[in-house]
């Protein structure tokens, strides 16, 4: 029972998952983590499972979630990091931020070849380089405020900023990148809505 | 327009207290912005219109006044709050975006990424440690600091002897295989 028991706290409690593959150990269905630790919506995410497609649909391609909480860095800092690495495939991605000078690029870094491996260990991601990203976003994590000593007996106080980074990963070439707006679509459209416009209230 | 106290000294408080007085009573002529006409002595009118009669003393003072609110330094401040769709224009202009780099290719050495003007990060971790690893070889044999010998140095690895060309010079042994990148002369 010994070897049962740590076999419920090693595999992971999805209850889902278990009566989905008819398990033979209902053990493993309780759960290991404690109530007071929430799980963040991103972190679930990865837990939808879809049902089986028929034979005549496309492929779905695989979607893999990944996050970071509580880094120590700015959210609005970190964001132009995201911003930059939006929508490249992952092996550019990589590369720009092992060349970056800031802090959160290796935070981020770390998190896609994280991201990376749990694609390809447990997500059925064939070839690690056949992913791009989809979404990276930050969020605000939690700030702690503390005294901060000015001269002549003055203070402030600051807050210690903390922010969270989310990665989704698709798999598959990225998306070609849309073509700027010209000043040509933009008068296309204009003459579309003049041509639109109808005459109401009569006959 | 904001008058700006830096901190509460007892000085400058008694200095801020007298100018807000002087502002909540009206002396102060700085408030109308130098339309109101100057003072001073004016014609002595009987009736309902009398001004009152701390003008003298006015006129005294504020002819001291100016002097010293000319000293006072006005400082910038914003007017109104900068709401945050201005604030979204300015963070995330193109200008502030990270660039991206277009510089970056692939070492033909050890495959890892390099900037093209920039040494591999990789290939030169590995020849600094092995550098590392002669220099302390070097210190062994030398024993402490100012014993450098006055000839030539050779690093030999396994399996290697001295050649010809090394005859005069100081050997220093390596317990390896010869590096593949370290060519020997």
């Amino acid at each position: 029972s010994g070897a049962a028991w740590a076999r419920g706290l090693l595999s992971w409690a999805r209850p889902e998952r278990c009566l989905a593959s008819g398990s033979l150990f209902p053990l493993s269905c309780i759960h290991t983590s404690t109530s007071l630790q929430k799980i963040g919506k991103w972190e679930k995410k990865n837990r939808i499972v879809y049902p089986p497609q028929l034979p005549g649909e496309p492929r779905r391609p695989a979607e893999i979630y990944h996050c970071r909480r509580d880094i120590k860095y700015s959210k609005d800092k970190m964001w132009y990091l995201a911003k930059l690495i939006k929508g490249m495939s992952i092996d550019q991605a990589l590369a720009q931020l092992e060349f970056s000078d800031k802090k959160g690029a290796k935070v981020i870094k770390e998190v896609l070849l994280e991201a990376q491996e749990m694609a390809v260990r447990k997500h059925n991601v064939e070839f690690k380089s056949n992913l791009h990203i989809a979404e990276s976003q930050t969020g605000r994590g939690r700030y702690v405020k503390r005294l901060r000593c000015h001269g002549k007996g003055m203070f402030g106080m600051m807050k210690i900023s903390r922010c969270h980074y989310f990665v989704k990963l698709v798999e598959g070439p990225p998306p070609p990148p849309e073509p700027p707006r010209t000043g040509f679509d933009q008068a296309k459209e204009y003459v579309q809505q003049l041509r639109n416009r109808t005459l109401v209230h009569t006959l | 327009v904001l008058v700006l106290v830096r901190s509460p000294l007892p000085r400058l408080r008694a200095l801020f207290q007298r100018y807000w007085g002087w502002l909540e009573h009206g002396l102060w002529p700085g408030v109308f912005g130098g339309q109101s006409p100057p003072w001073g002595p004016t014609l002595a009118v009987q009736g309902p219109d009398l001004v009152p009669q701390g003008i003298n003393d006015a006129g005294e003072s504020s002819a001291e006044a100016p002097n010293l609110l000319e000293s006072v330094v006005w400082m910038a401040a914003p007017k109104h709050r900068r709401t945050i769709e201005v604030n979204r224009c300015r963070r995330r202009h193109p200008s502030k975006l990270i660039e991206i780099k277009r510089n970056i290719d692939v070492c033909p050495e050890c495959g890892n990424l390099k900037q093209k003007h920039v040494l591999c990060g990789y290939c030169y971790a590995k020849v600094k440690e092995e550098t590392r690893q002669i220099r302390m070889e070097i210190y062994k044999k030398e024993g402490g600091p100012f014993n450098a010998p006055t000839v030539e140095t050779v690093v030999l690895y396994e399996g290697e002897k001295p050649t010809e060309k090394d005859e005069g010079k100081r050997i220093i042994e390596r317990a390896r295989k010869r590096p593949s990148w370290f060519v020997q002369n």
